[in-house]
């Protein structure tokens, strides 16, 4: 139990931090602009190796978080209500959630396709949103771009990502690690 | 899925559900707070940048004279734009001549502030500048700069407020075209290539409008509008005919590109 709390607390953590990372990371002029996003592929990872029902608690915070950051209202109107960000990560998180087994295995391509496909849907969502609220179907090169670089992106990010807390995890003195050792 | 997990899943959506629902203006309250708890974090990546660059006490002379450099060219922009906006007004009393509105008008107050961070969202045109609500901003109020208008405010936390370029489609702007009567709206394309230098698009013009690249495009300045009449937006690009109106493409007369130091017009003197 308190091994899930660590790793619910250091999701929320790590969430922020994502937050900070990807606010101060400049668009990629190269890809009309499309921006790096680093807290799809945190919630991935989390949603492959927590519980589901902690899971659904980290959905809840990272949709959430995403909304209000996200949020744009003009003259009394959101272009993205708050909690659809929730729904997203919840039936993402759930999809995700059902490859628990190949990270246990430590089989890393499930986590970089998934956390590709979870950034890039994510966006793919803000655009329907926004498309329908304002009315009127616009696709351009610019938004394809702006949704597959991003998930291209994150795709490349994640092998990192493992890499780096396979190696934090190393470091952990406590019996945590050597009780996931036993489990598997 | 056992019977508990599917349970989870929907008081989750539930309560996303009940989110969705909450009026916009409590939902800007809570967007307000989470600026303000982000705002820390979110600065401390350009703080550390400005720290780097000083270097020690035998350059202190020269940060010095860049300190007083960077005042007084905040202060001079500032008197450049005060006086653009005087004598738009000044321009627009003797053509009107509405007295009655002189007062009103005669005058801003302009708030200096500082661009922190730009082009943050994927699909939006905002930029974020270090003025609150403790500064006397507030939601829809105007941002300017010596040479035109920037956007207008949207979510304002205790020391940051959100600002839509109008280089975005939410921000809309009645205008009208300098020397002639045609009037219109002014709103950003909704797919800039880049998301700071856009063209805007002025719809809704009369299909007969004699209109010659480089007009000047004003604010019209509409009961209950957020912008005062006759502040630069920028000018004609290119005039087109569509099936029930005129379409002027407009350059904005702000590079918003480059753009470091903005005024936030929070009232009348």
């Amino acid at each position: 139990m308190n091994k899930v709390l660590i790793d619910l607390a250091a999701l929320f953590v790590g969430v922020v931090l994502a937050f900070i990372v990807q606010d101060a990371l400049p668009p990629m002029a190269d890809f009309y602009s499309a921006h790096v996003l680093l807290v799809p592929m945190v919630f991935c990872f989390a949603a492959m190796v927590l519980p589901f029902p902690v899971m659904l608690v980290g959905a809840f915070y990272t949709g959430f978080l995403s909304d209000l950051t996200y949020m744009h209202v003009v003259g009394g109107r959101v272009e993205i209500p708050l909690g659809s960000s929730i729904v997203y990560f919840v039936i993402f998180g759930s999809i995700a959630n059902g490859f628990q087994p190949a990270m246990k295995s430590r089989n890393v391509w499930p986590f970089v396709v998934l956390s590709g496909v979870c950034t890039s849907g994510y966006l793919f969502l803000q655009f329907l949103i926004i498309t329908i609220q304002r009315g009127g179907f616009l696709w351009e090169n610019a938004v394809s771009w702006r949704i597959l670089a991003p998930g291209l992106m994150a795709a490349l990010i994640a092998p990192l990502f493992y890499w780096t807390l396979s190696q934090m995890d190393r470091l952990i003195p406590d019996g945590s690690r050597k009780m996931r050792l036993i489990k598997r | 899925m056992n019977r508990l997990n599917i349970a989870l899943v929907v008081a989750v959506v539930a309560v996303a559900t009940y989110f969705s629902t909450i009026s916009p203006s409590a939902v800007q309250s809570m967007h307000s707070g989470f600026m303000s708890w982000m705002s820390p974090f979110l600065r401390t990546g350009s703080a550390m940048q400005e720290n780097l660059g000083s270097v020690g006490r035998r350059l202190q002379t020269l940060d010095e004279l860049e300190v007083e450099n960077k005042k007084l060219s905040v202060e001079n922009r500032e008197l450049r734009a005060e006086n653009n906006l005087l004598t738009e007004l000044e321009e627009e009393n003797s053509r009107l001549r509405m007295a009655l509105d002189f007062r009103e008008r005669s005058s801003f107050k302009l708030m200096p502030a500082r661009i922190i961070s730009r082009d943050s969202t994927t699909w939006w045109n905002t930029i974020r500048i270090n003025r609150g609500f403790e500064d006397g901003v507030e939601a829809d109020m105007p941002v300017v700069t010596d040479l035109g208008i920037v956007g207008k405010t949207t979510t304002v936390s205790k020391n940051e407020a959100i600002v839509v370029l109008i280089t975005d489609e939410t921000c809309r702007i009645a205008a009208k075209i300098e020397g002639t009567r045609e009037q219109g709206i002014i709103t950003g394309l909704r797919i800039q290539e880049t998301a700071a230098e856009g063209l805007l698009q002025m719809n809704f013009l009369s299909k007969s409008a004699k209109l010659a690249p480089a007009q000047q495009v004003l604010t019209a300045g509409v009961a209950q509008g957020s912008f005062p009449p006759g502040l630069v937006i920028g000018r004609i690009k290119e005039f087109r005919l569509r099936a029930l109106d005129g379409q002027a493409i407009v350059e904005p007369t702000v590079n918003l590109a480059t753009l470091e130091d903005v005024f936030v017009l929070v009232g009348k003197k």
